[in-house]
Formats: structure tokens, sequence, C-alpha cells
């Protein structure tokens, strides 16, 4: 059964098959699917020390940003530019990056804290199309868009074509929300 | 051999005796009933995966078949928004264009259909093209009470509601909001709007669209702890507005100005400890006899406000009561009631294709699929 109306949107938009109990388990098989289960940077570390039998340290910015389920996609409402050419913190070639954003408040689980995440939308040409993801941790409706992710924050930018968005950290928040 | 002789001749002589069928004249293009009987519903497609492409699509619920629920459709450009009206034989897309298709020159503009040929017969430009792009909803786009006005909600990220003159198909003024977004219809020729840190604004207008008066219902309610829903439905004049963790909120919006109603508790106890919470695209209906339908799901915690749900549940909103569960076939996404004395309740659902039920019995009709749809994620009862 179809327990998340968003993770099915999520197949229909990748396409993909898989697991539909859960998002975390539908994100997982598809994080699979799109990258073959490479390894991310710093999970190498947190292996060598599992090897020294010592607890695993936090890694400093640990998961899959090709995955829903990464830490900085909270309040995430779109495709992920890490599937689409671009990276987390990187607009695809030839898009453009929108100024203004919404923001979220994202903990991140290598060191504990709870960051502020921009959200930029990048720009100019039409949806990715691959690795949907919607979470809404904080977000509220659009009439405080600071915190909205329904708008198309395509916005001072050429053109309103909506393609993906990156998940830019600006600081840590120094109030848990 | 004489058998065989015999069938041709009579296979012959058959196609010789009956009747040709009469040539089909060329150009004929079909016109659709006026009004629309009241049951049928427009699908807008917001085409999630290419904006440019959206459509608003013309069906009739009650139907058995595609090729009688299909009654027609038209464009609507780049996540568009979309209102009717109830005195002239039309509707309104307010779209946002770029000359060579996602870039060149941006034109924003309201195209005005007419409903018995879905054809456009009017443009009203919006200068200055600062319509909202935003995930669709009711309330973007609105007639004025009297349906002299034409309203729509402007995000550049300041926030305005540009103000056209419907007979005259021009943009008349631009009202600069406070902090505060949407436009709910509000009395004769008013709107209001909600705002940032929990409070309303409503301005009446004049005829010729400039404002007349303001007045600001003062901070009412936390948008951290227990925000409302930007997506109310109106019946009578009163806009019912759920909150996040399951309450309804009601705003007069029938006098010059909104009026704070009521608040009263949606869920009750048992499910309370359920966490139960209202939750969709579009989680909001209500049909003529004012039985007001809710998109509800357990365990909802923070962040889980537009997961859709399991269950609509239907309240009677005078009496502050809940009538109805309706358990979904399929999870339900956004809703939306008919028209008329027998509503459907039709449901998009999490496959992305529209279940309708019997919204008095709660007992599922038939599932509207295949018809072009993508993401449709919004319905408009017709007007």
């Amino acid at each position: 059964m179809i327990t998340n109306w968003l993770d099915a949107l999520t197949e229909r938009m990748t396409r993909g098959v898989a697991q539909r109990t859960s998002r975390r388990g539908f994100l997982g098989s598809m994080g699979a699917t799109l990258i073959g289960g490479a390894a991310f940077p710093l999970l190498p570390v947190a292996r060598a020390d599992a090897a020294e039998g010592q607890p695993s340290p936090p890694t400093q910015d640990p998961g899959d940003p090709t995955t829903c389920d990464y830490w900085r996609n909270c309040s995430i409402d779109g495709y992920l530019c890490s599937c689409c050419g671009g990276t987390m913190n990187s607009c695809p070639p030839g898009t453009d990056m929108a100024p203004v954003t919404w923001i979220g408040t994202c903990r991140n689980p290598g060191d504990g804290k709870d960051y502020i995440i921009s959200y930029n939308d990048c720009c100019g040409k039409t949806s990715c199309g691959a690795c949907f993801c919607n979470r809404n941790e904080r977000d509220r409706p659009i009439y405080r868009p600071g915190t909205a992710n329904d708008y198309n924050w395509c916005v001072g930018t050429k053109s309103i074509a909506y393609h993906c968005t990156v998940t830019l950290i600006l600081g840590v928040a120094t109030k848990s929300p | 051999m004489r058998t065989v002789l015999l069938a041709w001749l009579m296979m012959t002589m058959g196609s010789a005796l009956a009747a040709d069928l009469p040539v089909d004249n060329v150009g004929k293009t079909l016109t659709l009933p006026q009004p629309y009987p009241a049951h049928w519903v427009w699908v807008q497609d917001i085409a999630f995966e290419h904006m440019l492409d959206g459509k608003m699509i013309l069906v009739d619920p009650r139907a058995a078949t595609l090729r009688e629920q299909f009654k027609g459709m038209f464009n609507s450009s780049n996540i568009a928004a979309f209102a009717q009206s109830a005195t002239r034989p039309e509707v309104y897309v307010a779209e946002t264009f770029y000359e060579r298709g996602n870039r060149g020159a941006r034109t924003d503009v309201v195209t005005v259909y007419d409903k018995p040929n879905l054809r456009p017969i009017a443009e009203i430009p919006l200068t200055g093209n600062k319509r909202a792009s935003v995930m669709p909803g009711r309330h973007a786009l609105a007639l004025s009470g009297d349906e002299s006005l034409l309203m729509a909600y402007f995000f550049t990220p300041a926030t305005s509601v540009g103000v056209m003159d419907v007979a005259k198909r021009t943009l008349v003024n631009e009202v600069t909001l406070p902090g505060c977004a949407q436009v709910y219809p509000t009395g004769k020729r008013g709107f209001s709007s909600l705002c940032a840190n929990g409070s309303m604004v409503s301005f009446q207008l004049d005829a010729a669209g400039k404002v007349a008066s303001t007045h600001v219902i003062e901070r009412f309610f936390d948008v951290d702890q227990d925000a409302l829903f930007e997506k109310p439905v109106i019946v009578n004049g009163m806009g019912y507005f759920p909150t996040f963790t399951g309450n309804m909120q009601e705003i007069n919006l029938s006098g010059e100005y909104a009026v704070l109603g009521a608040r009263w508790n949606l869920v009750p106890e048992t499910e309370r400890q359920q966490n139960w919470r209202p939750g969709g695209a579009m989680l909001t209906s209500a049909d003529d006899a004012g039985r007001l339908y809710l998109i509800m799901h357990p365990d909802g915690k923070e962040g889980t406000h537009k997961d859709g749900g399991p269950e609509v549940w239907v309240f009677d909103v005078v009496k502050q009561t809940r009538l109805q569960r309706i358990t979904l076939k399929t999870w339900g996404v956004s809703i939306e009631a008919t028209r008329g004395p027998d509503p459907l309740l039709l449901v998009t659902n999490a496959d992305m294709n529209i279940d309708v039920y019997e919204a008095k019995t709660g007992k599922h009709q038939r599932t509207l699929a295949h018809f072009g749809q993508e993401t449709p994620i919004i319905m408009h009862a017709v007007r």
C-alpha cells in the first residue's frame, strides 16, 4: 500500500522500481539505482575508524546528497541538483542560481548541530526530472515566504523556468528550532 | 465450387444493398453545453516535469467511459492560477510566457477563455510581470464578490495584489501587501490576505479598483506552533481555515472586512492521541449543502502537513461536528466536491489518478485515469 504520495510521485518522476513501504526505504533504493551505491567522501573515514574497533566519530557532512533523506534536504521541494549535473551547492551547467530563497533549519547528524540551509533554485531550463524530493520540516504556508517551499523560487533570475534546487549552508543556527 | 460462387454472390449483393456511410464534413468542432452540468470539474494539471505546458482539463466524473469523461481542455502555462465567473460565460488563467519557450522576453497575462468553446477570447496584460509562480491553490486569482474586479496575487518576492477591471480587460491598480499573501474575496468588492506574523489584512476597493478602506485583524495565530493552512473553504461568505494540528478557525469574509469567528476542534480526543491531522496538497472542499471535507492522516508531526492521507473527514460546520469518515481506496492528496444536490467527492490519489466517490455514502464509484493527466494536483468544481 502506498503510504505517502510524495514517495509515489517521486517514483513516477524517476520512473524507478522501488520499495513503496516507506520514504526511507524507497529513497534508499532510488539512491542505489541512480549512483550504484557509490561511497561518499566521509564514509571511508568512518570505515577506517570502525576497523580500529573504535566507535565511529560523527562525520562532518554525512549522507548521500542524491537521496531525499540527506540531512540538508529537510525542507526541500523539488529536484536535487546533485542528480542534474550539479552538486548540493552548485547549479548544473547553463542554469542560473536564484539569489533569493526559502530557508530551512536542519540538524546535521554528523555534528549534532542545527544549520540554516538556503534552498536556492537553479533556473532557466525546464524541470530536471531526476531525484524529486519533498520534505516539509518547518515549512510554513506561503504567507510566510521565507520558510515556504511552495513558491517557485526562480525569482530575480532571467527566467522563472525551474530546473533543480541546491542546499547551501548559511551558518549554524544560534537557537534550536 | 457452386457453394463458393454462391457465397461470393451474396457478399457482393449484400454490400451493394447496404447504404453507404455519409461523407464527413471537414472542419467540424464541438461546443460545450451552457451552463455546464453542475457535477463537471476542471482538473488542473501543472505538468510538474515540464511546467511550461500545464493544462486545464474539463471532465464529467459521472460518466463511465473516457469518451464521455473528457469534455475538453486548454493550456495553462508555468503553474498558472485559475478562476471562474458565475455571471459571465468565461474563465480566467493567470500565466507566464517567454517568447522562446523558457527564455526571451517574459509576458505575464490573464487569458480569458469562453466556456462554450474553450478558446482564448481576451488577454489582460499583467504589466510588470509580477505574477506569483506558486503551487496552485484556489486563492491566487479571484473575482470580487460583485465580479467587477479580478485580483491576482503577485510575488517578486515583495507581495502585492494586481487589480483588474474585468469588463475593460485592464490592470487598474496594484495593492501593496504588508508581508501578506493570497486573495480571499471579502464583501462586495474587496479581499483579505493572511500575513507572516499571524495577522490578516482586509481591503475594500472602489469601482475603479482603488483602495477605499483597510482593516487589520491583529496577530491571532502562531505560525510556528499551529499555522493556519492558507487553503480555506469559503461557504456562504464564511472562511474555514484548518490548522496544522487539527483545529478550525472561522473568519467571516462576507462584510467589508474580515471578522474573526469561532475556533473549534476538528479531532476528537481518541484520534488526537493517534495524532490525526489535516494534510495534503489541496486538502479542503465543501459541497452546496455546506458539508466540509478535509483530508486527514494519522501519526502527524512537524512536516507532515502536505503528506495527504488515508481518510476524508466530513464536517457539519454549523454544528461544528464530524459527520462521517470516508476511508479512501487509495491514499489521497487533493480533494474537490462537485456542485449540485448529489455531490461527488473527487480525490487526486497518490498514483496521480482521480478516484470518484459518492459523497454522501463514501462509496467508491470509479477511477479516472489515462486521460492525459500527469500531476493533476488541484481540481475546481465548475461554477
